[in-house]
């Protein structure tokens, strides 16, 4: 009984590998584009560039992480911007906190609604928020059809890398203490590893999955905030394609597309760094855009098959 | 002793970190059934499953007749000779009954690439017939059928084209006493054919009556194989774990007087479908054991104590009045419960043991409303160990655990929970005796110390041996109950059973 065989772990399988090929790819990427770019790609000028192209997407990476850490999808992030950012870039005309709350707050109304057909109409995250994405996106295509939707004329003077670099970082610290220190990333990864087993253990499935899709809409909307001020005016494309963004980024930050336990907090920062950085060398390469989303679809795909977790089967909820 | 039918050589087999069968070398002969025992995770299904082509063995041969065979997987072991009625469900919902039997064999009915769905049918109406399953129609979509028949046409599928192996896996228990008649026919008629039967059972007394010999794995090791005409139970209980049981498996006291202070109080719960009208109280320091047949609803009873039924009526009452109606509720109020289903509602499967253990106890770890890893990781360590769960490590995944050290895993959770009413449902299912034992030990401990359980189980002598009070239930509703004493007999509780 106690001379237990151990035997060697396939090198894949190995919690190793999952850990360190995120950080791998990081620094290849970096590595490469240093030399495809001869340097340019990290001047200073370059770096701030690049650092404000990234506040929007590691916001709301946050929310998203958390609902794929449960199992689920959420596409319509990027329709959800776009909504957020019309009542912000609106109400800003009035008062400005007024419109980042009501901003936040309809972000957390439009999440409440993929979570009620998601956990009491028991359809897929993926159906639910494929649907949303359309809705949404046609409700901002109404609200620019004339003009843009402008913001307060000194609405950008916010835009500065001190307040959104520190923005940012609250959000990162916040999410971080309430994943890691009350039990909450527990949960999310007992739900998506095993939603049956989890009620019986005591967690209140239904309620947190709300509570999830809720919060998440509300990250967003601080996400619309930092992009209304650095646009300044909303269009119809806002936000456009940002749910893509977000997945990719979060899994080539090493997360498994299918959440549960092998989720690791850090997948959000790696994970849209990297993608910005892949970006921006691609962008700097000259490189056209067509040529860009082939190549991130290839990206994509190969880490989808690295990263995904197939012990847990790839069952979207 | 006849030829040699079978020879395993040196079959080795690994999973990632297990070594599940370690270079096997082992005879079957022609006309006999023999059995494998073992204690779970000692490697007799995957042995079988290399040979009938379930799974794929990393080295060694087997050798059929004097021809080597090699099954890639079920229906081309089917076609070298080899089958096998595999524990779960094994066969397709969904699918009529003929394209059951013959799923993967179609093509012995195509003339043309076109298959003859008739000439199928009745074939497989004709196999039915001369089973002696007349009642089950080819034609029927399978899902018609309850999981006894489903078994039965398993038995047709497997046995219908005369392997000259036939692989019996842990079968029986999900069979009823009709079902069995019919597979151990089965059984004897493959040896008088001069044929074998490759037995899996976790019943010891079973199998020494059916079979002839015994060949005894333990952690994927061939121990020994032995007469079954000349060894006991407890023969092959020693050689299974390797030494001696000890005497108390069971509790060995009667007539304890039970506290009068009652803990938790059913009142007329209802499932509907499920459960009906049923009644209970339950005292401190009370084992109460709920039997029955698989369909009697008794495993319904422990999800409605514990607020995990859907649509439930009537009231689960606390000594102190509270109401428990649901899940969480429950275990705030030091319910815990251990589902039949380990896998999927028991356990997270996917996830390690320190989360699993942890769980339901994540508020009670925080220290000022903070909950540090390190307290996690001491916590599941210690209850892990108490349990002696053999593991790695507590961030070791579920999924690469035996049956038996999950349930380990599943007690060690509540036990750290410190729950003081303790629903069992089927806890020692499918679990070894050196396990089993320690079960029992450890409930007639937390008996001792003040703490309340109600066992559900289908083994009727875990209920003798274990329960102060027996409810025997039967439709839904409680048919029998009975006191813990030495002159209750099985067939009492069976005959309030049926």
């Amino acid at each position: 009984m106690e001379n237990e065989k151990i035997q060697k772990v396939p090198f894949m399988d190995r919690p190793i590998v999952r850990n360190v090929m995120p950080f791998a790819g990081f620094i290849f990427i970096v590595l490469l584009f240093t030399v495809l770019t001869g340097g340019q790609l990290f001047t200073i000028s370059n770096l701030k560039l690049l650092l404000s192209q990234s506040y929007v997407l590691i916001i709301a990476c946050v929310g998203v992480f958390m609902v794929m850490t449960m199992g689920g999808l959420d596409f319509s992030q990027g329709s959800m911007l776009g909504v957020c950012s019309v009542v912000i870039c609106f109400l800003s005309n009035y008062n400005i906190f007024l419109a980042i709350v009501c901003g936040v707050l309809t972000g957390g109304v439009i999440g409440l609604v993929n979570g009620f057909f998601n956990v009491k109409r028991k359809i897929t995250s993926f159906i639910v928020t494929i649907c949303n994405m359309y809705l949404l996106r046609g409700m901002v295509a109404y609200a620019t059809t004339k003009s843009p939707v402008y913001g307060v004329s000194n609405i950008t003077t916010y835009n500065s890398m001190p307040f959104n670099l520190s923005f940012t970082i609250i959000i990162l610290v916040v999410a971080f203490v309430v994943f890691q220190y009350t039990g909450l990333g527990n949960r999310l990864k007992a739900i998506g590893a095993g939603e049956t087993a989890a009620r019986f253990a005591g967690v209140r499935v239904e309620r947190t999955k709300m509570l999830i899709y809720m919060v998440a809409g509300m990250i967003t909307g601080l996400a619309a905030f930092i992009n209304s001020i650095k646009v300044g005016s909303v269009t119809s494309t806002a936000g456009n394609q940002l749910e893509t963004q977000i997945m990719i980024a979060l899994v080539l930050g090493g997360m498994p597309v299918n959440g549960g336990a092998k989720v690791k907090f850090y997948n959000i920062i790696l994970g849209a760094l990297t993608y910005k950085i892949l970006m921006a060398g691609l962008v700097m390469l000259g490189i056209e855009p067509k040529t860009q989303q082939l190549i991130t679809g290839i990206v994509f795909l190969v880490m989808v098959a690295v990263f995904a977790d197939r012990e847990t089967g790839m069952i979207v909820k | 002793m006849s030829e040699v039918l079978l020879h395993a050589e040196k079959i080795d087999k690994n999973f990632s970190a297990t070594h599940a069968i370690d270079h096997v070398t082992l005879d079957f002969y022609k006309g006999e059934i023999h059995a494998l025992i073992g204690e779970n995770g000692s490697g007799k299904s995957t042995f079988t499953s290399c040979l009938t082509g379930i799974y794929h063995k990393d080295t060694g041969t087997f050798t059929l007749n004097g021809k080597e065979i090699n099954a890639k997987n079920q229906v081309d072991g089917n076609y070298q000779g080899v089958a096998i009625i595999v524990q779960e469900i094994g066969t397709l919902s969904g699918l009529t009954v003929a394209e059951n039997i013959f799923l993967g064999k179609e093509n012995e009915f195509t003339k043309l690439h076109v298959k003859n769905t008739k000439a199928m049918n009745k074939k497989a109406q004709e196999l039915l017939n001369s089973y002696g399953f007349d009642y089950i129609k080819a034609t029927d979509i399978i899902d018609k059928y309850n999981f006894e028949d489903r078994k039965l046409i398993e038995i047709v599928k497997a046995t219908h084209f005369k392997p000259q192996v036939l692989v019996v896996d842990e079968t029986t228990t999900a069979l009823g006493e009709k079902g069995r008649k019919e597979l151990f026919n089965v059984m004897r008629q493959t040896r008088d054919d001069g044929r074998c039967v490759i037995f899996i059972s976790h019943d010891l007394d079973e199998v020494i009556e059916q079979s002839d010999n015994i060949s005894v794995l333990r952690d994927g090791v061939l121990i020994d194989t032995v007469k079954s005409s000349d060894v006991s139970t407890d023969d092959l209980k020693k050689l299974m774990v390797g030494r001696e049981m000890s005497n108390n498996y069971y509790r060995t006291d009667y007539g304890e007087e039970i506290s009068s202070e009652v803990v938790l109080k059913a009142q007329n719960v209802t499932v509907p479908g499920e459960i009906k009208d049923f009644n209970l109280e339950l005292h401190k320091g009370e084992i109460i054991g709920i039997g029955g047949l698989s369909e009697c609803g008794m495993h319904e009873v422990g999800k409605a104590l514990f607020g995990a039924s859907y649509d439930r009526e009537g009231k689960v009452l606390l000594a102190n009045g509270n109401e428990i109606n649901d899940i969480k509720t429950a275990i705030d109020n030091s319910i815990a419960y251990a589902s039949k289903d380990r896998d999927n509602e028991s356990l997270v499967i996917n996830d390690t043991i320190q989360d699993n253990i942890c769980l339901p106890s994540l508020e009670d770890l925080k220290r000022n409303h903070i909950l540090h890893a390190k307290d996690e990781k001491a916590f599941a360590e210690k209850f892990a160990k108490q349990m002696s769960t053999k593991m790695e490590g507590v961030h070791q995944f579920m999924s690469a655990l035996s049956g038996g050290n999950k349930q380990k895993v599943v007690l060690a959770r509540w036990i750290g929970k410190d729950s003081d009413i303790i629903i069992l449902d089927s806890p020692t299912r499918g679990i070894d005796v050196k396990v089993k034992a320690d079960i029992y030990q450890m409930m007639d401990t937390m008996r001792k110390n003040g703490k309340s359980i109600i066992m559900i189980s289908e083994e009727i002598a875990e209920l003798l041996g274990m329960a102060d009070r027996i409810i025997i239930m039967k439709d839904g509703i409680t048919n029998g109950e009975f006191k813990r004493s030495e002159d209750l007999k099985d067939t009492d509780l069976i005959a309030k059973m049926v």
